[in-house]
């Protein structure tokens, strides 16, 4: 707080500074270098001196005994016998010749610009052979005083460095051309932008045409196997975010990176349209991350949205289409199979089968509930520009389906920007991205509930007269059939059933706008100051309407009321966030010296308020249910019972306030060193902790600027680099992940009643107990890396080794055990560390043909080093499926959220087999064809300390390969990618509650049926519950290769266009998802989850193969 | 001119700045914006008795877990349900193999400390403010009332437990060794001394009970006078019987079905007999629900959501030694058991005119009989919209202590005590209502006149198993009578079963402070 009133106090000294010179100097060498001595007086004074290194010759020296004389006289002493003469010219630049040689001083002014006509500002004019430079100003124009024959050097981030002669010019336009080289990225680094080479840390940009064009309404989901150390695990339903991780999985609460959209802080990007995005960067170190503090502990991804670029009027056009399909369908067993296995079942538990020969379909349930979704994307934006003003206006339209019945999205976007120049030191802008998307019906457990259904049932409808539901009258019905509950009951439901009545009565509307006014003040010459205000404010309505609605029971063939009353739900959830940025940063070289240096104070405020109500229909009487009817969805409608309506709200907010600064310093750009701090105060937490401090320091070392590497002409470029910093992680939740609001204000336990009579009265009992020492965890982190082009620049190569290791874990500790309410305290640690390898390989073969190949791959260890010493049994357990039988244990000493169970040797083969193991009697009775569990601790019996570590969820690696060609107007790009060395816990098929009666999975077929049948898919009966435990026989191998991406494109020929006044058509053709190798017997081998239990296949989670067309159109 | 302008807008720009900074403390003071403990101020205490009464519907106190220990380990009640529904527990509790680390022993224990520790944050607090109001000391009563029946409960089941009867916060403070089991009934002494000191006589106002269900005088002296005869001080056990029979407020039902009757509005809830009744509420379609599984545990069960005859999940069922044991001439017997492929008796023998499905695992009902002192009344179903779907009985309450006992209590202490009259005095108004009160010459459950103390005590126990059958008394009363081997030997229950063992992660905790029980 007080660093504001310091930056104020330093910008108005700087006003003073300016009008201080002197010409006068004192100075005292002994046999200096000519050249040092020159420094120095540079140093000294505010001349500057030019000269060519053949004029002053090394090895030179000179004494100077000067006692407050002036430069001039100093210089003609230095000169006087050595055959050289100055002249200073009218900006005191000293430019030093030999004798008799004529000095023309020419005033030369420019305008820089990119190729594209854009007007650069900030880029840096030397005078090559002199530490003399200018900047260009905003409108892009630069003057200096120089000699005639001076050479200046144009430099700018992002832009390929020009030598220019003047050559006795006065007036010089100078476009410069983008960089393509990686290290000349300007990539965005959080409260402002930085050219690649002066960073010490590890920062991945992808451009948002390489998103544009992809099927995904999520663009996050397009950077699957794009970027070493980002782990995307992709999800099947429209929209949905996938699975995200950075480097590991640091926490046992939350783990999703933070996103930073052009600068306002976000827990996710879904408002954003894939069209607006111009690039995407993925920061994962610890020099990049300290900026963003409490946040930045889980990586960030930082994605900048299009901009007006300066020129003419654009206007683009892009549009797919296309359509998705289920892939790699689970097997299960038809009627035929259910039959066998089901009778084979009975007879092994020696109970008769029931009769169920009024069953007749054979229906394929998966084939039933899925179908072919279409995929449609289109964009318009118009981009302007003027001298004042700049503009972009954006309007998108997705529609997305899902490929399970009546799942889609749609979603309407408009982008919106402006920035303008009051005057050459002030602009101000304003960005605005809106949002409306119709959220798809929930459908997540359609695919598990199809896969339960036995094929007997038929999956049509039948026409039936019966009673309308609503009213007196009789109408033609056609119903979809029940089960029959005698086989399946509890969990099992006819999916249609469902989906089909109550999809359409589902309006599920979200509303988001986020927007930012922002102000930006260059005074100074070398500082801007910027000031932006975000809010971010969204609404979801969702309303859900039970209808009346009818099954027939498949035995007796009747019809009955299967929805049976009316009932409208509705929830309300608005979100409120607003962010302040206020950011001074001065950038200067001083000579050899380049710093940019920022420092800054952000608030960040987080508002949820959330509503939700129940309505039903008067019960008494005659009473007439609510209609089928969208006008009546809502808590009032006369057609409610008040009696019977009930809402309840939730609210919950949050603030942070921060400062933050940061040096970028380099030496010759040779040497770089960046440092970071930052200290965030929170509201979550207790005064004593209130304020975190979280820092980074990095270096840099380009070797390839050593003298000792200019002759390794193979190598273009080398930088070593290395960075340490402590990040923090602003995470409070329970196991699962669910968010903890206020984590030093226990909420009352909700619900908490005493019951007298009829009459409930409010008690109050806290939900845990308030901990005065609690503390964000911290992530204390290292990385070291390589940065490499070689081979004229065809090469570039980067390698990092990064080291991560969380203390202080924020837990949620369950002390029920001592009858105690839970504590919030830190306690423990987990180590994440790994390489990240990957190359890039461009060539031009020729005119026509050239090609890119790109790869990475990331290799991640997981550890947990401790957990708090208070956590009953020294480990976290989460379990799923059959009381918890699936279960994944956080202990240390193992990677996070591994699998726990038995190990299966096998099956008894026989009783003689069983007699001579040894006992498993403690798990449960067992008989042949029974699982043998191996005696881990081999104390001779087979109980639960037999249970062990059966699988980790987090690959060994993950790797990623993209090819481009591109043939004279043809694209090619091809992108494939997968992990190895990763788990999958199945629980359908095998951990399902023993309870319900589900279709076989085909994998059974090859069961145990006698001895020797098999020794791996044990007997079939759901009454073994000995088999119902977690086991190896659950591990499947979640390695997967897969071919993600194919595109084709075609440009269509200028000569083509131009006729049409069309700048570029661009056609494609684009596949995803085209194959898949794996190795288990789900849908795919992603699975995401939460920090702990991660990686479950519940028999969901369909992936399709989505191909598209489309075209982008530019004029 | 140009610099002034340059600082005109600096000074612009920096404003919104300084307002930030200068409203920081105030923008990062977030309280809940939920009530907590602290905003409750003066209602604090009374909301935290609430919170007790909200405990005494958890899992360890009224469902699953509190039938596993008190009924289902009995020769005469068992799981129920289907074969494969909770195998585990046919293991632990009907063969006595106890399990040292499973959900219901755990919960079991946790949840009575979960009730103890809630009390005695509720005691710090009222020592802390120093309340002398009535209406705190009768928190202070009802806080004292349930550690002490939480203390007895674990006292009965396991023996030497720890002694927590302080607040703490900070966990290592909680881990102690076992405490004697003399120095637990010493801390139920002095928790139910003061509980009956300031516990009023009844929550009338007016007439009127404006609080059924709420801990009273009475139900302290009755839980007070239930410790003494598990420590057979028969003098104590009759002095507190009589003191809740001379306050005059409770009776026994007219008749037995009576005490059992589920109904709208409350009917047969907290009737004249019950002295401590957990209660529950569920609203008409499952509003205001405030139901607890008690009941849903233990109703008819009949595989198949969408079936008429789901009421529930059918746990702690009658078994056939109860049923051939019982006198065919007790009214009782076909109150208490309902019988699967029969009439339910109508209203005089506790039913609702409805005929059961037969009994026929799989297809029909999974049992032959089940317990029908939970049996619920149709109209509920109707009224709460706990039918077909959701097949339960969340509403019924557990009648914990019910002057019945008081009787049976006072006539097993004055039978130990030589007093042969009032012990025969006692049990006859049990067996007179049990026979419908048909009178001294009545032909069913005929008296029993004293001949001997022997005689009289053969005929209490007897008369506890008929008159509290499926209501959880039997396994203790085997215990302390030391019947159990006889009993229960056949099941498997040997000497080391009296106690369970103390659960395994209670143990670990403690870092070794905690013993196991002697045996396990």
């Amino acid at each position: 707080m007080k660093l504001t009133t310091a930056l104020l106090l330093f910008t108005c000294f700087q006003v003073s500074a300016k009008a201080f010179s002197q010409t006068r100097i004192t100075l005292k060498l002994q046999s200096t270098e000519l050249k040092k001595a020159l420094s120095i007086i540079e140093r000294k004074s505010n001349y500057r001196f030019l000269y060519n290194d053949e004029t002053v010759k090394a090895g030179t020296k000179v004494d100077v005994d000067a006692n407050n004389t002036p430069v001039t006289d100093i210089l003609d002493k230095l000169f006087a016998n050595r055959l050289l003469s100055y002249k200073i010219l009218e900006n005191n630049l000293v430019v030093i010749t030999g004798k008799d040689v004529e000095v023309t001083e020419t005033k030369v002014s420019g305008k820089i610009t990119s190729v594209q006509g854009e007007v650069l500002q900030g880029v840096s004019v030397k005078v090559k052979g002199s530490t003399l430079g200018a900047q260009t100003d905003l409108n892009g124009n630069f003057s200096l005083t120089v000699p005639d024959n001076a050479v200046l050097i144009i430099s700018y981030v992002g832009y390929v460095t020009q030598e220019v002669s003047v050559s006795g010019r006065n007036s010089l336009n100078i476009s410069l051309v983008a960089s393509t080289q990686k290290m000349d990225e300007v990539v965005v680094i959080g409260y402002g932008v930085a050219n690649k080479r002066d960073l010490t840390g590890s920062i991945v940009k992808v451009l948002g045409k390489d998103i544009a064009d992809k099927p995904n309404t999520n663009p996050i989901a397009s950077l699957q196997g794009k970027v070493a150390g980002l782990s995307v695990v992709n999800n099947g339903t429209p929209g949905a975010a996938p699975d995200i991780r950075i480097r590991g999985t640091v926490s046992i609460g939350q783990v999703h990176p933070l996103y930073v959209v052009d600068g306002i802080f976000n827990d996710n990007i879904d408002y954003l349209n894939p069209n607006d995005i111009e690039s995407i960067e993925v920061l994962k170190d610890p020099s990049s991350l300290a900026i963003f503090g409490v946040k930045g502990a889980t990586g960030v991804i930082a994605i900048t949205t299009k901009r007006a670029k300066a020129g003419q009027v654009v206007v683009n056009f892009n549009t797919n289409f296309g359509f998705k399909k289920l892939t790699d369908k689970i097997k299960l067993v038809d009627a035929n199979g259910f039959n066998t296995l089901f009778a084979e079942e009975n007879a092994n538990n020696s109970v008769s089968t029931p009769d169920y020969s009024k069953l007749t379909a054979n229906t394929d349930w998966i084939n039933a509930v899925t179908r072919t979704g279409k995929f449609n994307n289109n964009n318009l934006s118009i981009q302007g520009s003027t001298e004042k003003n700049k503009f972009a206006l954006g309007l998108g339209y997705i529609y997305d389906e899902g490929i399970v019945k009546h799942q889609k999205l749609d979603k309407m976007q408009l982008s919106f920007s402006d920035e303008f120049k009051l005057n050459k030191a002030l602009k101000i802008g304003v960005n605005l991205n809106s949002s409306r998307q119709h959220n798809p019906y929930d459908a997540t457990a359609v695919l598990d509930n199809a896969r339960k259904v036995m094929p007997q049932v038929s999956a049509g409808t039948k026409t039936f007269r019966v009673a309308n539901p609503y009213g007196g009258d009789s109408i033609n019905s056609n119903i979809y059939s029940g089960l029959a509950t005698f086989l399946q009951s509890a969990g099992v439901v006819n999916p249609l059933l469902s989906v089909e009545n109550t999809w359409d009565r589902n309006i599920n509307i979200e509303y988001r706008n986020v927007g930012s006014i922002y102000a930006e003040l260059n005074f100074l010459k070398y500082f801007t100051f910027r000031t932006t205000m975000y809010a971010d404010i969204s609404s979801v309505n969702n309303r859900t309407y039970n209808p009346l609605y009818y099954a027939y029971d498949p035995i007796s063939g009747n019809p009955y009321l299967y929805g049976e009353k009316t009932q409208v739900s509705e929830t309300d959830d608005s979100y409120r966030k607003f962010q302040q940025d206020h950011i001074l940063t001065f950038r200067k070289s001083f000579g050899d010296h380049n710093i940019t240096a920022t420092a800054g104070v952000t608030t960040y405020y987080f508002g949820h308020f959330g509503r939700t109500g129940v309505a039903k229909p008067y019960s008494a009487g005659n009473a007439l249910p609510i209609p089928d009817d969208k006008r009546f969805w809502y808590m009032t409608t006369q057609f409610n019972d008040p009696n019977q309506t009930i809402a309840s709200s939730s609210q919950s907010e949050y603030s942070t306030a921060s400062v933050l600064g940061r040096v970028l310093y380099n030496y010759k750009g040779k040497y770089y060193f960046n440092a970071s701090l930052r200290d965030d105060a929170t509201s979550q937490i207790p005064t004593k902790n209130r304020h975190q401090q979280f820092w980074a320091l990095g270096g840099a070392w380009e070797l390839s600027k050593e003298s000792f590497m200019q002759n390794v002409s193979q190598i273009n470029y080398l930088k070593l680099k290395g960075s340490i910093g402590v990040l923090g992680n602003q995470s409070a939740s329970y196991l699962d992940g669910t968010p903890i609001n206020y984590p030093f204000y226990p909420n009352l336990n909700t619900g908490i009643s005493a019951v007298f009579g009829t009459n409930t009265y409010a008690a109050a009992q806290p939900s845990w107990q308030p901990n005065p020492d609690l503390k964000w965890e911290t992530v204390h982190a290292q990385e070291i890396g390589i940065e490499m082009n070689a081979f004229r620049n065809r090469l570039h190569f980067e390698f990092n080794y990064f080291n991560k290791t969380t203390k202080d874990l924020m837990t949620l500790v369950d002390r029920s055990v001592q009858g105690l309410p839970n504590l919030l305290e830190n306690g423990g640690s987990i180590r994440n560390w790994g390489e990240e390898f990957s190359a890039t390989w461009t060539q031009s073969i020729n005119h026509d043909f050239s090609i890119n190949i790109g790869g990475n791959i990331t290799f991640l260890q997981n550890k947990v080093i401790s957990l708090s010493p208070d956590i009953p049994g020294g480990f976290l357990s989460r379990g799923f499926q059959n009381n918890g039988s699936a279960e994944s244990r956080t202990l240390p000493g193992q990677p996070i959220g591994s699998y726990y169970g038995y190990v299966v040797e096998g099956l008894y083969q026989s009783y003689a087999d069983i007699l001579k193991s040894p006992s498993a009697a403690a798990i449960g009775a067992y008989r042949p064809g029974d699982f043998k569990f191996k005696d881990v601790n081999g104390d001779g019996k087979i109980d639960a300390s037999d249970r062990t570590i059966i699988g980790n969820p987090t690959p060994k690696f993950s790797y990623g390969i993209n090819v481009n060609a591109t043939y004279k107007n043809w694209s090619l790009g091809v992108d494939v990618g997968g992990v190895y060395g990763n788990q999958i816990f199945r629980t359908w098929g095998s951990l399902e509650s023993p309870f319900q009666r589900v279709n076989y999975s085909a994998e059974k077929l090859a069961r145990w049926h006698g001895a020797g049948t098999s020794n791996w898919v044990p007997i079939i009966s759901q009454g073994d519950r000995f088999n119902y435990n977690g086991s190896t026989y659950n591990m499947e191998d979640g390695s997967y290769f897969r071919l993600r991406n194919v595109q084709l494109g075609y440009a269509l020929p200028q000569s083509l266009l131009s006729k049409a006044k069309i700048k570029g058509l661009r056609l494609y053709l684009n596949m995803q998802n085209a194959k898949t190798w794996k190795h288990n017997l789900g849908y795919t081998a992603e699975y995401g989850g939460d920090a702990t239990a991660f990686g479950y296949d519940n028999a969901g989670g369909a992936i399709p193969v989505v191909t598209t067309a489309g075209l982008n159109l530019t004029f | 001119m140009k610099k002034n302008k340059i600082f005109r807008w600096s000074l612009i720009l920096l404003l919104p700045t300084l307002i930030t900074v200068v409203g920081c403390q105030k923008f990062l003071d977030r309280k809940p914006l939920t009530a907590t403990l602290d905003d409750l101020k003066q209602g604090t205490l009374e909301a935290q008795s609430f919170g007790l009464y909200n405990t005494l519907r958890y899992a360890g106190f009224s469902t699953l877990p509190w039938i596993d220990f008190h009924s289902i380990r009995d020769d005469d009640a068992q799981k129920g349900s289907s074969t494969t529904d909770g195998a585990e527990i046919n293991t632990e509790y009907e063969t006595f193999q106890y399990s040292k680390d499973d959900w219901a022993p755990n919960t079991y224990w946790n949840d009575h400390y979960t009730m103890i520790n809630l009390a005695n944050k509720e005691l710090y607090y009222a020592d802390s403010l120093k309340v002398t109001d009535a209406a705190s000391l009768k928190n202070v009563g009802e806080a004292r009332f349930f550690r002490a029946y939480s203390f007895f409960e674990l006292v009965k089941n396991y023996g030497e437990v720890p002694l927590i009867n302080f607040y703490f916060t900070n966990a290592t403070d909680g881990i102690k060794p076992k405490s004697p089991v003399d120095s637990i009934y010493a801390q139920i002494d002095r928790d139910l001394a003061v509980a009956s000191a300031y516990l009023p006589v009844n929550w009338s106002v007016g007439g009127t009970n404006i609080y059924p269900g709420r801990v009273t005088r009475g139900a302290a002296n009755a839980l007070w006078a239930q410790s003494f005869l598990f420590r057979q001080k028969w003098d104590s056990v009759m002095k507190y019987c009589n003191l809740v029979i001379a306050s005059g407020q409770y009776s026994l039902a007219t008749t037995f079905p009576l005490i059992w009757q589920d109904g709208l509005n409350g009917v047969g809830k907290n009737g004249p007999e019950s002295i401590f009744e957990m209660n529950t509420n569920v609203g008409q379609n499952g509003t205001n629900n405030n139901g607890v599984q008690w009941a849903t545990s233990q109703n008819v069960r009949q595989g198949g959501a969408t079936n008429v005859w789901n009421l529930g999940w059918g746990w702690n069922t009658p078994t056939a030694n109860l049923e051939s044991a019982w006198p065919a001439d007790d009214p009782r017997k076909t109150q208490t058991i309902l019988y699967s492929g029969q009439f339910d008796g109508g209203q005089a023998a506790g039913g609702y005119g409805a005929t059961l499905p037969a009994y026929n695992p799989g297809p029909g009902l999974d049992q032959p009989f089940w317990n029908k002192k939970v049996y619920s009344d149709p109209q509920m179903r109707a009224f709460t919209g706990q039918i077909l779907g959701s097949g339960g009985a969340d509403w019924v309450n557990h009648r914990i202590i019910r002057y019945a006992d008081i009787l049976l209590m006072l006539a097993e202490a004055a039978n130990e005590k030589g007093d042969g009259a009032t012990a025969a005095t006692n049990l006859e108004l049990i067996r007179n209502r049990a026979s419908g009160n048909k009178g001294a010459s009545r032909t069913i459950v005929v008296p029993i006149a004293f001949t001997g103390q022997a005689q009289m005590r053969t005929a209490i126990k007897n008369e506890r198993r008929w008159e509290f059958a499926m209501e959880g008394y039997r396994f203790y009363d085997l215990v302390r009578w030391g019947d159990a081997n006889a009993a229960l030997g056949g099941l498997g229950y040997t000497d080391r079963c009296k106690y369970y063992p103390i659960p395994q992660k209670a143990i670990d905790l403690s870092g070794g402070v905690l013993k196991q029980n002697p045996l396990w």
